[in-house]
Protein backbone atom coordinates (compact mmCIF):
# COMPACT_ATOMS: atom_id res chain seq x y z
CA UNK A 1 0.00 0.00 0.00
CA UNK A 2 2.79 2.35 0.92
CA UNK A 3 4.61 1.53 -2.23
CA UNK A 4 1.49 2.14 -4.26
CA UNK A 5 0.93 5.57 -2.71
CA UNK A 6 4.53 6.44 -3.33
CA UNK A 7 4.23 5.44 -6.92
CA UNK A 8 1.08 7.47 -7.31
CA UNK A 9 2.75 10.54 -5.80
CA UNK A 10 5.72 9.99 -7.98
CA UNK A 11 3.43 9.66 -10.92
CA UNK A 12 1.81 12.98 -10.17
CA UNK A 13 5.14 14.60 -9.68
CA UNK A 14 6.58 13.39 -12.94
CA UNK A 15 3.31 14.15 -14.61
CA UNK A 16 3.33 13.36 -18.28
CA UNK A 17 6.41 11.23 -18.67
CA UNK A 18 5.33 8.83 -16.04
CA UNK A 19 1.54 8.81 -16.06
CA UNK A 20 0.98 8.61 -19.76
CA UNK A 21 -2.47 7.76 -20.95
CA UNK A 22 -2.64 7.05 -24.59
CA UNK A 23 -5.52 7.68 -26.92
CA UNK A 24 -6.12 6.48 -30.45
CA UNK A 25 -8.93 8.01 -32.50
CA UNK A 26 -10.28 7.79 -36.00
CA UNK A 27 -13.28 8.80 -38.09
CA UNK A 28 -15.59 6.47 -39.94
CA UNK A 29 -14.74 8.51 -43.00
CA UNK A 30 -12.26 11.28 -43.73
CA UNK A 31 -14.24 12.80 -46.55
CA UNK A 32 -17.89 13.67 -47.06
CA UNK A 33 -18.97 13.87 -50.66
CA UNK A 34 -21.97 15.96 -51.56
CA UNK A 35 -23.49 14.20 -54.54
CA UNK A 36 -26.87 14.73 -56.19
CA UNK A 37 -28.50 12.30 -53.77
CA UNK A 38 -26.93 13.87 -50.69
CA UNK A 39 -29.44 14.57 -47.94
CA UNK A 40 -27.20 14.89 -44.91
CA UNK A 41 -25.04 12.26 -43.29
CA UNK A 42 -23.73 10.89 -40.03
CA UNK A 43 -20.13 10.55 -39.06
CA UNK A 44 -18.74 8.31 -36.35
CA UNK A 45 -15.75 9.39 -34.35
CA UNK A 46 -14.33 6.54 -32.33
CA UNK A 47 -11.26 5.68 -30.35
CA UNK A 48 -9.67 3.90 -27.45
CA UNK A 49 -8.09 5.13 -24.23
CA UNK A 50 -5.17 3.28 -22.75
CA UNK A 51 -5.45 3.94 -19.07
CA UNK A 52 -2.07 2.59 -18.11
CA UNK A 53 -0.02 4.38 -15.52
CA UNK A 54 3.47 3.50 -16.43
CA UNK A 55 6.38 4.04 -14.21
CA UNK A 56 9.97 4.34 -15.23
CA UNK A 57 10.83 0.73 -14.68
CA UNK A 58 8.30 -0.27 -17.28
CA UNK A 59 5.76 -1.90 -14.97
CA UNK A 60 2.13 -1.12 -15.56
CA UNK A 61 -0.24 -0.44 -12.70
CA UNK A 62 -3.88 -0.03 -13.56
CA UNK A 63 -5.69 2.32 -11.24
CA UNK A 64 -9.42 1.85 -10.92
CA UNK A 65 -11.88 4.62 -10.21
CA UNK A 66 -10.38 7.43 -12.23
CA UNK A 67 -12.98 8.99 -14.46
CA UNK A 68 -12.17 10.04 -17.96
CA UNK A 69 -14.30 12.34 -20.04
CA UNK A 70 -14.25 12.80 -23.78
CA UNK A 71 -15.12 15.99 -25.60
CA UNK A 72 -15.40 15.93 -29.39
CA UNK A 73 -15.48 19.21 -31.30
CA UNK A 74 -16.06 19.34 -35.05
CA UNK A 75 -15.87 22.64 -36.90
CA UNK A 76 -15.72 23.88 -40.46
CA UNK A 77 -13.69 26.71 -41.92
CA UNK A 78 -14.56 30.25 -40.88
CA UNK A 79 -16.04 33.16 -42.74
CA UNK A 80 -17.95 36.35 -42.02
CA UNK A 81 -21.68 36.22 -41.55
CA UNK A 82 -24.17 39.08 -41.62
CA UNK A 83 -26.93 38.80 -39.05
CA UNK A 84 -30.01 40.91 -39.73
CA UNK A 85 -32.94 41.69 -37.52
CA UNK A 86 -36.46 42.26 -38.78
CA UNK A 87 -38.25 45.21 -37.27
CA UNK A 88 -41.66 46.75 -37.80
CA UNK A 89 -41.51 49.41 -40.49
CA UNK A 90 -45.02 50.72 -40.77
CA UNK A 91 -47.24 47.64 -41.06
CA UNK A 92 -44.59 45.28 -42.41
CA UNK A 93 -41.68 43.37 -40.96
CA UNK A 94 -38.45 44.18 -42.77
CA UNK A 95 -34.74 43.65 -42.18
CA UNK A 96 -33.37 46.72 -40.46
CA UNK A 97 -30.52 46.43 -37.98
CA UNK A 98 -27.56 44.26 -38.90
CA UNK A 99 -24.15 43.27 -37.54
CA UNK A 100 -21.31 41.39 -39.18
CA UNK A 101 -19.83 38.51 -37.23
CA UNK A 102 -16.15 37.98 -37.93
CA UNK A 103 -14.78 34.58 -38.86
CA UNK A 104 -17.40 32.28 -37.43
CA UNK A 105 -17.63 28.57 -38.08
CA UNK A 106 -20.17 27.55 -40.71
CA UNK A 107 -20.56 24.24 -38.92
CA UNK A 108 -19.90 23.54 -35.26
CA UNK A 109 -20.76 20.48 -33.25
CA UNK A 110 -19.70 19.47 -29.78
CA UNK A 111 -20.51 16.23 -28.07
CA UNK A 112 -19.43 14.95 -24.67
CA UNK A 113 -19.66 12.11 -22.22
CA UNK A 114 -21.32 14.25 -19.51
CA UNK A 115 -22.84 17.73 -19.26
CA UNK A 116 -19.98 19.96 -20.26
CA UNK A 117 -20.32 22.20 -17.20
CA UNK A 118 -19.47 19.19 -15.03
CA UNK A 119 -16.33 18.47 -17.04
CA UNK A 120 -14.69 21.86 -17.48
CA UNK A 121 -14.92 25.33 -16.00
CA UNK A 122 -16.35 28.09 -18.19
CA UNK A 123 -12.85 29.51 -18.62
CA UNK A 124 -11.50 26.16 -19.81
CA UNK A 125 -14.41 25.79 -22.21
CA UNK A 126 -13.64 29.20 -23.65
CA UNK A 127 -9.97 28.37 -24.14
CA UNK A 128 -10.78 25.05 -25.75
CA UNK A 129 -13.64 26.44 -27.85
CA UNK A 130 -15.87 23.73 -26.46
CA UNK A 131 -19.53 24.55 -26.01
CA UNK A 132 -21.76 26.73 -28.14
CA UNK A 133 -22.30 29.25 -25.34
CA UNK A 134 -18.56 29.70 -24.89
CA UNK A 135 -17.71 30.29 -28.54
CA UNK A 136 -15.71 33.40 -29.23
CA UNK A 137 -17.73 35.60 -31.55
CA UNK A 138 -16.35 38.97 -32.61
CA UNK A 139 -18.27 41.78 -34.27
CA UNK A 140 -17.00 43.95 -37.10
CA UNK A 141 -19.11 46.93 -36.12
CA UNK A 142 -19.09 48.48 -32.66
CA UNK A 143 -21.84 46.90 -30.61
CA UNK A 144 -23.32 47.46 -27.18
CA UNK A 145 -23.33 44.67 -24.59
CA UNK A 146 -27.08 44.30 -24.94
CA UNK A 147 -27.02 44.12 -28.74
CA UNK A 148 -24.04 41.77 -28.70
CA UNK A 149 -26.10 39.38 -26.59
CA UNK A 150 -29.15 39.68 -28.88
CA UNK A 151 -27.29 39.26 -32.17
CA UNK A 152 -25.20 36.42 -30.80
CA UNK A 153 -28.30 34.59 -29.58
CA UNK A 154 -30.10 35.24 -32.87
CA UNK A 155 -27.16 33.91 -34.84
CA UNK A 156 -26.92 30.76 -32.75
CA UNK A 157 -30.68 30.13 -32.93
CA UNK A 158 -30.48 30.36 -36.74
CA UNK A 159 -27.53 27.99 -36.94
CA UNK A 160 -29.19 25.52 -34.56
CA UNK A 161 -32.40 25.62 -36.60
CA UNK A 162 -30.41 24.82 -39.73
CA UNK A 163 -28.78 21.98 -37.74
CA UNK A 164 -25.40 23.57 -38.47
CA UNK A 165 -24.63 24.13 -34.78
CA UNK A 166 -25.28 21.41 -32.28
CA UNK A 167 -24.35 20.48 -28.75
CA UNK A 168 -25.09 17.01 -27.45
CA UNK A 169 -24.03 16.43 -23.89
CA UNK A 170 -23.72 12.93 -22.49
CA UNK A 171 -24.18 11.20 -25.83
CA UNK A 172 -20.69 9.76 -26.24
CA UNK A 173 -20.84 6.15 -25.21
CA UNK A 174 -17.84 4.61 -23.52
CA UNK A 175 -17.45 0.87 -23.45
CA UNK A 176 -15.54 -0.71 -20.56
CA UNK A 177 -13.85 2.64 -19.90
CA UNK A 178 -11.76 1.98 -22.99
CA UNK A 179 -13.65 2.31 -26.24
CA UNK A 180 -15.63 5.42 -27.01
CA UNK A 181 -17.87 6.37 -29.86
CA UNK A 182 -19.47 9.69 -30.87
CA UNK A 183 -21.94 10.14 -33.68
CA UNK A 184 -22.38 13.52 -35.32
CA UNK A 185 -24.95 14.63 -37.84
CA UNK A 186 -24.18 16.77 -40.88
CA UNK A 187 -27.13 18.37 -42.69
CA UNK A 188 -27.40 18.75 -46.47
CA UNK A 189 -26.78 22.49 -46.26
CA UNK A 190 -23.37 22.05 -44.60
CA UNK A 191 -20.66 24.33 -45.98
CA UNK A 192 -17.94 22.72 -48.06
CA UNK A 193 -14.26 22.91 -47.19
CA UNK A 194 -11.83 21.44 -44.70
CA UNK A 195 -13.22 20.54 -41.31
CA UNK A 196 -11.31 20.02 -38.11
CA UNK A 197 -12.14 17.22 -35.72
CA UNK A 198 -10.73 17.51 -32.19
CA UNK A 199 -10.98 14.84 -29.52
CA UNK A 200 -10.07 15.90 -25.99
CA UNK A 201 -9.46 13.51 -23.15
CA UNK A 202 -10.22 15.08 -19.78
CA UNK A 203 -9.35 13.78 -16.33
CA UNK A 204 -10.06 15.55 -13.07
CA UNK A 205 -11.03 18.75 -14.85
CA UNK A 206 -7.87 18.84 -16.89
CA UNK A 207 -7.39 18.23 -20.57
CA UNK A 208 -4.65 15.65 -20.67
CA UNK A 209 -4.68 14.67 -24.31
CA UNK A 210 -5.95 16.26 -27.52
CA UNK A 211 -5.97 14.79 -30.96
CA UNK A 212 -6.81 16.46 -34.23
CA UNK A 213 -7.81 15.03 -37.52
CA UNK A 214 -9.17 16.60 -40.64
CA UNK A 215 -12.33 15.97 -42.57
CA UNK A 216 -12.81 17.07 -46.13
CA UNK A 217 -16.25 18.10 -47.33
CA UNK A 218 -16.70 18.70 -51.03
CA UNK A 219 -19.24 18.59 -53.78
CA UNK A 220 -18.68 15.70 -56.13
CA UNK A 221 -19.69 14.75 -59.65
CA UNK A 222 -22.34 16.81 -61.37
CA UNK A 223 -22.94 18.92 -58.24
CA UNK A 224 -19.33 19.99 -58.14
CA UNK A 225 -19.26 20.63 -61.88
CA UNK A 226 -22.34 22.86 -61.80
CA UNK A 227 -21.32 24.72 -58.65
CA UNK A 228 -17.77 25.41 -59.80
CA UNK A 229 -18.89 26.35 -63.28
CA UNK A 230 -21.43 28.83 -61.90
CA UNK A 231 -18.90 30.49 -59.61
CA UNK A 232 -15.73 30.35 -61.70
CA UNK A 233 -17.04 31.33 -65.11
CA UNK A 234 -20.47 32.89 -64.46
CA UNK A 235 -20.81 34.37 -67.95
CA UNK A 236 -20.32 31.02 -69.69
CA UNK A 237 -22.56 29.40 -67.11
CA UNK A 238 -25.29 31.91 -67.96
CA UNK A 239 -24.93 31.21 -71.67
CA UNK A 240 -25.00 27.47 -70.98
CA UNK A 241 -28.17 27.88 -68.88
CA UNK A 242 -29.83 29.79 -71.74
CA UNK A 243 -28.82 27.22 -74.38
CA UNK A 244 -29.97 24.42 -72.10
CA UNK A 245 -33.35 26.13 -71.57
CA UNK A 246 -33.81 26.88 -75.27
CA UNK A 247 -33.02 23.33 -76.34
CA UNK A 248 -35.12 21.81 -73.54
CA UNK A 249 -38.04 24.05 -74.49
CA UNK A 250 -37.66 23.29 -78.17
CA UNK A 251 -37.43 19.56 -77.43
CA UNK A 252 -40.48 19.74 -75.15
CA UNK A 253 -42.48 21.48 -77.85
CA UNK A 254 -41.30 18.97 -80.44
CA UNK A 255 -42.25 15.98 -78.28
CA UNK A 256 -45.67 17.33 -77.34
CA UNK A 257 -46.52 18.17 -80.96
CA UNK A 258 -46.04 14.49 -81.76
CA UNK A 259 -48.25 13.42 -78.87
CA UNK B 1 -36.07 10.42 -53.62
CA UNK B 2 -34.05 13.38 -52.36
CA UNK B 3 -32.03 15.48 -54.74
CA UNK B 4 -29.37 18.01 -53.81
CA UNK B 5 -29.61 21.32 -55.68
CA UNK B 6 -26.09 22.64 -56.28
CA UNK B 7 -26.85 26.38 -56.32
CA UNK B 8 -29.77 26.52 -53.88
CA UNK B 9 -27.58 24.29 -51.63
CA UNK B 10 -30.46 22.31 -50.27
CA UNK B 11 -31.77 18.80 -50.46
CA UNK B 12 -35.32 18.35 -51.59
CA UNK B 13 -37.66 15.62 -52.78
CA UNK B 14 -37.46 15.41 -56.57
CA UNK B 15 -41.09 14.26 -56.83
CA UNK B 16 -42.28 17.36 -54.99
CA UNK B 17 -40.46 19.49 -57.58
CA UNK B 18 -41.86 17.46 -60.48
CA UNK B 19 -45.33 17.72 -58.96
CA UNK B 20 -44.98 21.51 -58.57
CA UNK B 21 -43.71 21.81 -62.13
CA UNK B 22 -46.60 19.69 -63.35
CA UNK B 23 -49.18 21.58 -61.29
CA UNK B 24 -48.03 25.01 -62.40
CA UNK B 25 -47.63 23.69 -65.95
CA UNK B 26 -51.21 22.42 -65.81
CA UNK B 27 -52.50 25.82 -64.69
CA UNK B 28 -50.43 27.68 -67.24
CA UNK B 29 -51.65 25.38 -70.00
CA UNK B 30 -55.23 25.80 -68.85
CA UNK B 31 -55.13 29.58 -68.50
CA UNK B 32 -52.58 30.29 -71.20
CA UNK B 33 -50.24 32.14 -68.83
CA UNK B 34 -46.55 31.64 -68.17
CA UNK B 35 -46.84 30.46 -64.60
CA UNK B 36 -43.77 32.27 -63.28
CA UNK B 37 -45.91 34.32 -60.91
CA UNK B 38 -47.10 31.05 -59.32
CA UNK B 39 -43.87 29.09 -59.40
CA UNK B 40 -41.59 31.72 -57.85
CA UNK B 41 -43.76 32.14 -54.72
CA UNK B 42 -44.20 28.35 -54.48
CA UNK B 43 -40.43 27.86 -54.57
CA UNK B 44 -40.07 30.47 -51.85
CA UNK B 45 -42.77 28.78 -49.74
CA UNK B 46 -40.91 25.43 -49.86
CA UNK B 47 -37.68 27.06 -48.69
CA UNK B 48 -35.68 27.88 -51.81
CA UNK B 49 -33.81 31.15 -51.17
CA UNK B 50 -35.90 33.90 -52.86
CA UNK B 51 -32.98 35.13 -54.97
CA UNK B 52 -32.40 31.62 -56.34
CA UNK B 53 -36.13 31.14 -56.93
CA UNK B 54 -36.35 34.33 -59.01
CA UNK B 55 -33.24 33.72 -61.12
CA UNK B 56 -33.98 30.04 -61.71
CA UNK B 57 -37.57 30.74 -62.64
CA UNK B 58 -36.39 33.22 -65.30
CA UNK B 59 -34.30 30.38 -66.72
CA UNK B 60 -37.26 28.01 -66.70
CA UNK B 61 -39.53 30.55 -68.41
CA UNK B 62 -37.03 30.87 -71.27
CA UNK B 63 -37.58 27.17 -71.90
CA UNK B 64 -41.33 27.35 -71.38
CA UNK B 65 -41.84 30.26 -73.78
CA UNK B 66 -39.52 29.25 -76.62
CA UNK B 67 -41.64 26.35 -77.84
CA UNK B 68 -44.76 28.55 -77.77
CA UNK B 69 -42.93 31.33 -79.59
CA UNK B 70 -41.74 28.88 -82.27
CA UNK B 71 -45.25 27.53 -82.74
CA UNK B 72 -46.72 31.03 -83.10
CA UNK B 73 -43.87 32.00 -85.42
CA UNK B 74 -44.69 29.15 -87.78
CA UNK B 75 -48.30 30.34 -87.88
CA UNK B 76 -47.19 33.91 -88.59
CA UNK B 77 -48.42 35.02 -85.19
CA UNK B 78 -45.40 37.17 -84.32
CA UNK B 79 -44.89 40.83 -85.16
CA UNK B 80 -41.09 40.67 -85.26
CA UNK B 81 -40.63 44.42 -85.55
CA UNK B 82 -42.85 45.08 -82.54
CA UNK B 83 -41.13 42.17 -80.77
CA UNK B 84 -37.71 43.72 -81.38
CA UNK B 85 -38.80 47.08 -79.98
CA UNK B 86 -40.22 45.32 -76.90
CA UNK B 87 -36.99 43.32 -76.54
CA UNK B 88 -34.89 46.49 -76.78
CA UNK B 89 -36.93 47.94 -73.91
CA UNK B 90 -36.76 44.61 -72.08
CA UNK B 91 -32.96 44.44 -72.36
CA UNK B 92 -32.59 47.85 -70.72
CA UNK B 93 -35.24 47.03 -68.12
CA UNK B 94 -33.71 43.69 -67.20
CA UNK B 95 -30.30 45.31 -66.87
CA UNK B 96 -31.55 47.88 -64.38
CA UNK B 97 -33.75 45.31 -62.66
CA UNK B 98 -30.77 43.02 -62.21
CA UNK B 99 -28.64 45.89 -60.86
CA UNK B 100 -31.36 46.75 -58.36
CA UNK B 101 -31.59 43.06 -57.45
CA UNK B 102 -27.83 42.82 -56.88
CA UNK B 103 -27.73 45.94 -54.70
CA UNK B 104 -30.72 44.83 -52.64
CA UNK B 105 -29.27 41.35 -52.23
CA UNK B 106 -26.10 42.87 -50.81
CA UNK B 107 -28.09 45.01 -48.37
CA UNK B 108 -30.39 42.20 -47.31
CA UNK B 109 -33.56 43.71 -48.73
CA UNK B 110 -34.06 41.48 -51.77
CA UNK B 111 -36.58 39.14 -50.12
CA UNK B 112 -38.65 42.08 -49.01
CA UNK B 113 -38.61 43.61 -52.48
CA UNK B 114 -39.66 40.31 -54.08
CA UNK B 115 -42.58 39.93 -51.66
CA UNK B 116 -43.63 43.56 -52.00
CA UNK B 117 -43.60 43.45 -55.81
CA UNK B 118 -45.67 40.28 -55.73
CA UNK B 119 -48.22 41.75 -53.38
CA UNK B 120 -48.54 44.95 -55.41
CA UNK B 121 -48.61 43.41 -58.90
CA UNK B 122 -50.54 40.23 -58.17
CA UNK B 123 -53.00 42.18 -56.01
CA UNK B 124 -53.55 44.77 -58.71
CA UNK B 125 -53.78 42.39 -61.66
CA UNK B 126 -55.78 39.76 -59.78
CA UNK B 127 -58.24 42.37 -58.52
CA UNK B 128 -58.68 43.88 -61.98
CA UNK B 129 -59.13 40.48 -63.59
CA UNK B 130 -61.67 39.47 -60.99
CA UNK B 131 -63.77 42.62 -61.39
CA UNK B 132 -63.52 42.48 -65.17
CA UNK B 133 -64.59 38.85 -65.47
CA UNK B 134 -67.47 39.26 -63.02
CA UNK B 135 -68.65 42.26 -65.04
CA UNK B 136 -68.46 40.43 -68.34
CA UNK B 137 -70.39 37.48 -66.92
CA UNK B 138 -73.10 39.88 -65.72
CA UNK B 139 -73.11 41.57 -69.13
CA UNK B 140 -73.57 38.22 -70.87
CA UNK B 141 -76.46 37.37 -68.56
CA UNK B 142 -78.20 40.61 -69.42
CA UNK B 143 -77.45 40.00 -73.08
CA UNK B 144 -75.62 43.31 -73.62
CA UNK B 145 -73.13 43.36 -76.46
CA UNK B 146 -69.81 45.17 -76.09
CA UNK B 147 -69.73 48.25 -78.29
CA UNK B 148 -67.40 47.69 -81.21
CA UNK B 149 -65.78 50.48 -83.14
CA UNK B 150 -62.68 52.50 -83.70
CA UNK B 151 -60.66 53.38 -80.67
CA UNK B 152 -60.89 57.05 -79.87
CA UNK B 153 -57.70 59.08 -80.28
CA UNK B 154 -55.83 59.51 -77.01
CA UNK B 155 -52.53 60.86 -75.65
CA UNK B 156 -50.86 57.74 -77.06
CA UNK B 157 -51.31 58.99 -80.61
CA UNK B 158 -49.67 62.29 -79.71
CA UNK B 159 -46.31 60.71 -78.78
CA UNK B 160 -43.35 61.29 -81.14
CA UNK B 161 -41.00 58.74 -82.84
CA UNK B 162 -43.73 56.95 -84.73
CA UNK B 163 -42.98 53.62 -86.36
CA UNK B 164 -44.91 51.47 -88.79
CA UNK B 165 -45.61 47.91 -87.67
CA UNK B 166 -46.84 46.02 -90.74
CA UNK B 167 -47.73 42.72 -89.10
CA UNK B 168 -49.90 44.55 -86.56
CA UNK B 169 -51.17 47.07 -89.13
CA UNK B 170 -50.28 49.92 -86.80
CA UNK B 171 -48.50 53.24 -86.99
CA UNK B 172 -47.65 54.30 -83.45
CA UNK B 173 -44.90 55.84 -81.37
CA UNK B 174 -42.04 53.51 -80.40
CA UNK B 175 -41.92 55.07 -76.94
CA UNK B 176 -44.87 53.13 -75.56
CA UNK B 177 -43.73 49.61 -76.62
CA UNK B 178 -40.22 50.49 -75.38
CA UNK B 179 -41.64 51.51 -72.00
CA UNK B 180 -43.82 48.40 -71.77
CA UNK B 181 -40.85 46.20 -72.70
CA UNK B 182 -38.72 48.00 -70.13
CA UNK B 183 -41.24 47.50 -67.32
CA UNK B 184 -41.55 43.82 -68.21
CA UNK B 185 -37.76 43.52 -68.20
CA UNK B 186 -37.55 45.00 -64.70
CA UNK B 187 -40.28 42.68 -63.44
CA UNK B 188 -38.62 39.64 -65.03
CA UNK B 189 -35.38 40.48 -63.25
CA UNK B 190 -36.82 41.18 -59.80
CA UNK B 191 -39.82 38.83 -59.70
CA UNK B 192 -38.82 35.84 -61.85
CA UNK B 193 -41.86 36.18 -64.07
CA UNK B 194 -42.19 36.33 -67.84
CA UNK B 195 -44.37 39.39 -67.50
CA UNK B 196 -47.06 38.14 -69.86
CA UNK B 197 -49.70 39.13 -67.33
CA UNK B 198 -48.67 42.77 -67.76
CA UNK B 199 -47.64 42.71 -71.39
CA UNK B 200 -50.66 40.99 -72.91
CA UNK B 201 -53.23 43.40 -71.42
CA UNK B 202 -50.91 46.32 -72.25
CA UNK B 203 -50.64 45.20 -75.88
CA UNK B 204 -54.37 44.73 -76.20
CA UNK B 205 -55.67 47.77 -74.33
CA UNK B 206 -52.83 50.31 -74.61
CA UNK B 207 -51.32 49.51 -78.01
CA UNK B 208 -54.51 48.09 -79.54
CA UNK B 209 -52.60 45.33 -81.26
CA UNK B 210 -54.61 42.71 -83.17
CA UNK B 211 -55.30 39.68 -80.95
CA UNK B 212 -53.75 37.20 -83.44
CA UNK B 213 -50.23 38.59 -82.96
CA UNK B 214 -50.44 39.50 -79.25
CA UNK B 215 -49.65 36.12 -77.68
CA UNK B 216 -46.94 35.16 -80.19
CA UNK B 217 -45.18 38.52 -79.94
CA UNK B 218 -45.35 38.47 -76.16
CA UNK B 219 -43.86 34.94 -76.03
CA UNK B 220 -41.16 36.06 -78.49
CA UNK B 221 -40.24 38.95 -76.22
CA UNK B 222 -40.42 36.84 -73.04
CA UNK B 223 -38.00 34.26 -74.48
CA UNK B 224 -35.36 36.90 -75.10
CA UNK B 225 -35.90 38.95 -71.96
CA UNK B 226 -35.83 35.96 -69.59
CA UNK B 227 -32.69 34.75 -71.39
CA UNK B 228 -31.14 38.14 -70.71
CA UNK B 229 -32.25 37.95 -67.06
CA UNK B 230 -30.77 34.46 -66.74
CA UNK B 231 -27.46 35.74 -68.04
CA UNK B 232 -27.41 38.83 -65.80
CA UNK B 233 -28.30 36.91 -62.63
CA UNK B 234 -25.70 34.24 -63.46
CA UNK B 235 -23.03 36.90 -63.75
CA UNK B 236 -24.08 39.20 -60.90
CA UNK B 237 -25.34 36.91 -58.17
CA UNK B 238 -24.71 33.29 -59.28
CA UNK B 239 -28.25 32.34 -58.34
CA UNK B 240 -29.39 30.37 -61.41
CA UNK B 241 -29.80 26.69 -60.51
CA UNK B 242 -29.95 24.77 -63.80
CA UNK B 243 -30.65 21.51 -62.01
CA UNK B 244 -33.76 22.99 -60.37
CA UNK B 245 -34.83 24.63 -63.64
CA UNK B 246 -34.58 21.37 -65.58
CA UNK B 247 -36.60 19.38 -63.02
CA UNK B 248 -39.36 22.02 -62.91
CA UNK B 249 -39.37 22.16 -66.69
CA UNK B 250 -39.83 18.42 -67.07
CA UNK B 251 -42.94 18.56 -64.90
CA UNK B 252 -44.19 21.72 -66.59
CA UNK B 253 -44.01 20.32 -70.15
CA UNK B 254 -46.27 17.42 -69.21
CA UNK B 255 -48.59 19.51 -67.04
CA UNK B 256 -49.07 22.15 -69.71
CA UNK B 257 -50.35 19.59 -72.22
CA UNK B 258 -52.96 18.24 -69.83
CA UNK B 259 -53.90 21.76 -68.75
CA UNK B 260 -54.40 22.95 -72.31
CA UNK B 261 -56.86 20.11 -72.96
CA UNK B 262 -58.84 20.78 -69.78
CA UNK B 263 -58.84 24.52 -70.53
CA UNK B 264 -60.63 23.96 -73.84
CA UNK B 265 -63.63 22.55 -71.97
CA UNK B 266 -64.10 25.59 -69.72
CA UNK B 267 -65.60 28.96 -70.58
CA UNK B 268 -63.37 32.03 -70.89
CA UNK B 269 -64.97 34.01 -68.07
CA UNK B 270 -64.98 31.09 -65.68
CA UNK B 271 -61.31 30.52 -66.42
CA UNK B 272 -60.49 34.14 -65.77
CA UNK B 273 -62.36 34.19 -62.46
CA UNK B 274 -60.53 31.03 -61.36
CA UNK B 275 -57.19 32.52 -62.39
CA UNK B 276 -58.03 35.79 -60.61
CA UNK B 277 -58.85 33.90 -57.40
CA UNK B 278 -55.61 31.93 -57.66
CA UNK B 279 -53.60 35.11 -58.16
CA UNK B 280 -55.32 36.75 -55.19
CA UNK B 281 -54.67 33.74 -52.94
CA UNK B 282 -50.93 33.79 -53.72
CA UNK B 283 -50.89 37.55 -53.19
CA UNK B 284 -52.79 37.20 -49.91
CA UNK B 285 -50.37 34.59 -48.57
CA UNK B 286 -47.41 36.86 -49.34
CA UNK B 287 -49.14 39.87 -47.79
CA UNK B 288 -49.92 37.95 -44.59
CA UNK B 289 -46.28 36.81 -44.37
CA UNK B 290 -45.16 40.43 -44.66
CA UNK B 291 -47.32 41.82 -41.86
CA UNK B 292 -47.37 38.95 -39.38
CA UNK B 293 -44.65 38.81 -36.79
CA UNK B 294 -42.01 36.28 -37.87
CA UNK B 295 -41.13 33.38 -35.54
CA UNK B 296 -37.50 34.35 -35.82
CA UNK B 297 -36.66 38.00 -36.38
CA UNK B 298 -32.97 37.31 -36.89
CA UNK B 299 -31.64 35.89 -40.14
CA UNK B 300 -28.16 35.14 -41.39
CA UNK B 301 -26.32 35.59 -44.69
CA UNK B 302 -22.82 34.29 -45.23
CA UNK B 303 -20.50 36.82 -46.87
CA UNK B 304 -17.27 36.32 -48.74
CA UNK B 305 -17.51 32.58 -48.79
CA UNK B 306 -14.50 31.09 -50.41
CA UNK B 307 -14.49 27.63 -51.82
Amino acid sequence: MHIFRLLLCGGMFFSHQVRAERMVTDLSSHAIEITSQFSGTELMIFGAIERAITQSRGQNIVVEGIDYDIIVVVQSGRHDVVVRRKEMIGPIWANKAFRTLKDVQGYYAVTTTRPISQILTPEQQRLLGAGIDRLKIDFKEPVSKEEEKNFRAGFIRNMKAKKLYSQQEGTISVLDDILFRAILYFPANMPVGDYQVEVHLVRDGEVILSQQSSLEVGKKGLERLIYNFAHESPAYYGIMAIILALSAGWLGGFVTRKM
Amino acid sequence: MQIYLPIAEMSINIFLLLFMGGGVGFLSGMFGVGGGFLMTPLLIFIGVPPAVAVATEANQITAASVSGALAHGRRGGIDYKMGSVLIAGGAVGSYFGSMLFTILKATGQVDLMISLSYVVFLGGIGGMMFVESVRSILRNRRGDKPIAGRRPRTWIDALPFKMRFRASKMYISAILPLAIGGLVGVLAAIMGVGGGFIMVPAMIYLLNMPINVVIGTSLFQITFVTASVTFLHSVNTQTVDVMLALILLTGAVIGAQVGARVGLKLKGEQLRILLAILVLVVCGKMAVDLVSEPDEVYSITPVGRSH
